[in-house]
């Protein structure tokens, strides 16, 4: 019984059609089923019955029914939130938060790798790339705890700074509301520049050497070597970065909305998914921002098929 | 001529350059110094804003604050169970899953792979992952923290592309040699994708150490990791530095909550440099692929 499995196993198995063969596929590599067996119910449990879960916006959830609520009520929920100014106050923050995200922390990293490419000291850019890798790999709760220090009114170090330089008089920073959007964005910056640069540092190496050698030849200055050779041929990794990025423009760095929140700030740092927090876990209206929490994933889903449709068309790349 | 104009104007370029690396260097490291210089200072010289890069009336007070405080120690020793457990358990799920995957004669296998993609772009939300893990009386168990992220769908990525770029000839001639597949999983297979392992373990451990929200809506407060009991003194919930009494409170939780930050990150400075040889190949593969 060995044996014939054993000679056979040199070409890439054929998958036939008749019952003879079928079994003979399954009684060939069981073991490879077997190993897919226990992380696949793992995943189905875990990743997709969530998603079954969602039929919870469509009906009422009472305490100790079970998971998926008792009646149906349509789009009751979702009439609800539709009608609810706080929803749209939250949907608006997301937007332009997400929307300012993308704008100032898109172009960065791109700028970041190719000024990191072009510096000459192997060892220097090596040095560069560690350190800025760094922040990545904090907790957003220390983040954010830092933050808290180094914008302290009374003795952070960017307020003593202001003062003892500019005169200026200290400011509350994580409590102004004008202040939320800023120090988010730029606290995405710092934490994830160098990270994100890696992808395009690599796509930047793989670029043909002959390349450059042709535009010395013709002439061009270092400039005109990034804008007219390195950038063009990393295009396509930068579509489909931006392409990830348009997809997961409404889930935004949530637990960070969340450390950031503090009542007089709630005007702009109320997002969907910290509403979708306080409505549910915190009021126990699981139905309600089960709905809301639906309505941004379904966004998210057209917002991401339609990039890539649209970046299809347009350059040619796309990630499916 | 021309080439001597060339180099001088480079050189220029090469400095503005260089400058703009320093920059970021220092943006990205200052704020550990700050908070080591903070967490080493005397209570009065963070009362006299003395206190910038460097310590001021060097002392250790704040660390042996926070490790005679029984909860930090509790909250320390929680943090690296579940670093640790959570992911031996994703480690050994994503290889299985992914060493399954990497082979696409098996019946069934592009089906899977459309739901691991599918399931990257489209997730259950807050709200009905909560109730399943309720539902699976998961709360209050560490199991909550570990199971729902024993498998990353990106990590899955990476290490299915991995397992592909190994020569079937080698599965081949250990066939032949007699072995099956789990042992060609555990003899070959493991031990030829060290670095990728690496990588996917080292990203799931940094996962686990820096959880807090699953923390906050799951577990019981003598369960909690160290994040959270640390984002819990920067919101004022849990007290520190009581036995101090008086009016320098706040200065000695200043200098407490700095002990805490450099000491629950200090771990992860310490590990990402010593596998950092192995992520950025493995961060390539997971995202131009992926």
């Amino acid at each position: 019984m060995a044996d014939t499995s054993i000679r056979s196993t040199g070409a890439q198995p054929s998958v036939g059609s008749s019952p003879g063969s079928r079994s003979r596929h399954f009684r060939r590599y069981w073991q490879l089923y077997v190993m897919l067996v226990i992380p696949l119910v793992h995943f189905l449990l875990f990743k997709y019955a969530p998603l079954v879960g969602n039929i919870l916006a469509f009906r009422r959830f009472r305490p100790g029914m079970g998971p998926f609520g008792t009646d149906w009520v349509g789009f009751a929920y979702f009439e609800r939130f539709f009608g609810d100014p706080s929803f749209w106050r939250a949907f608006g923050n997301t937007l332009v938060l997400s929307f300012g995200n993308i704008l100032i922390n898109f172009p960065i990293p791109i700028i970041f790798a190719l000024l990191l490419y072009e510096v000459r000291n192997a060892r220097f850019r090596k040095f560069v790339q560690t350190i800025s890798y760094m922040p990545r790999f904090i907790s957003t709760v220390v983040v954010i705890a830092i933050l808290g220090e180094i914008l302290s009114p009374s003795s952070g170090l960017l307020n003593r700074i202001l003062e003892q330089v500019f005169g200026m008089e200290p400011i509350y920073f994580v409590n102004e509301p004008q202040y939320f959007r800023p120090i988010y964005i730029l606290t995405e910056t710092w934490q994830f520049t160098g990270w994100t640069a890696i992808i395009y540092l690599a796509a930047i190496t793989g670029i043909n050497r002959e390349m450059f050698e042709a535009a010395d030849i013709d002439g061009a200055n270092r400039f005109q070597k990034i804008i007219y050779v390195t950038i063009p041929s990393i295009m396509s990794t930068i579509m489909i970065m931006l392409i990830l990025n348009v997809g997961s423009l409404l889930s935004l760095g949530f637990e960070k909305v969340l450390l950031l929140y503090t009542p007089s700030n709630a005007m702009v740092s109320d997002i969907i998914d910290t509403l979708v927090y306080r409505t549910g876990l915190m009021n126990q209206n699981y139905s309600y921002a089960t709905a809301i929490g639906l309505f941004s994933g379904v966004i998210g889903v057209i917002l991401v098929s339609g990039t890539n449709w649209l970046s299809k068309k347009v350059s040619g790349e796309s990630i499916y | 001529m021309v080439q001597q104009r060339k180099l001088h104007s480079m050189t220029f370029v090469d400095l503005v350059i260089n400058f703009i690396m320093i920059l970021v260097v220092l943006i990205c490291i200052v704020p550990f110094i700050y908070m080591l210089a903070m967490s080493l200072s005397s209570p009065s010289a963070i009362v006299n804003n003395q206190v910038s890069l460097w310590p001021v009336g060097f002392n250790v007070q704040a660390y042996i604050q926070i490790f005679t405080y029984p909860n930090f120690f509790r909250a320390y020793g929680n943090t690296l169970y579940y670093t640790v457990a959570g992911t031996l358990i994703a480690l050994f799920m994503t290889t299985l899953f992914a060493y399954a995957l990497s082979k696409s004669f098996l019946k069934g296998q592009r089906i899977v792979m459309k739901l691991v993609v599918f399931s990257m772009f489209f997730s259950g939300g807050l709200i009905p992952t909560y109730l399943l893990i309720s539902n699976l009386h998961l709360t209050g168990t560490a199991w909550a923290m570990l199971l729902p992220f024993a498998i990353n769908q990106f990590n899955l990525i990476i290490l299915i592309n991995f397992f592909r770029a190994v020569p079937s000839e080698i599965e081949e001639a250990a066939i032949i040699d007699g072995l099956d597949y789990f042992g060609i999983l555990r003899q070959i297979i493991v031990p030829l994708s060290t670095p990728a392992l690496a990588t996917i373990g080292l990203y799931t451990a940094v996962f686990f150490w820096n959880d807090w929200f699953n923390g906050l809506i799951y577990l019981n407060t003598s369960q909690y990791p160290v994040m959270l009991f640390l984002r819990n003194i920067v919101n004022g919930t849990t007290m520190v530095g009581d036995g101090a009494g008086s009016a320098d409170k706040s200065t000695i939780a200043m200098s407490i909550k700095s002990a805490v930050i450099i000491t629950s990150t200090l771990p992860i400075i310490i590990l990402y440099p010593l596998l950092q040889r192995f992520f950025v190949a493995g961060l390539i593969v997971g995202s131009v692929k992926g």
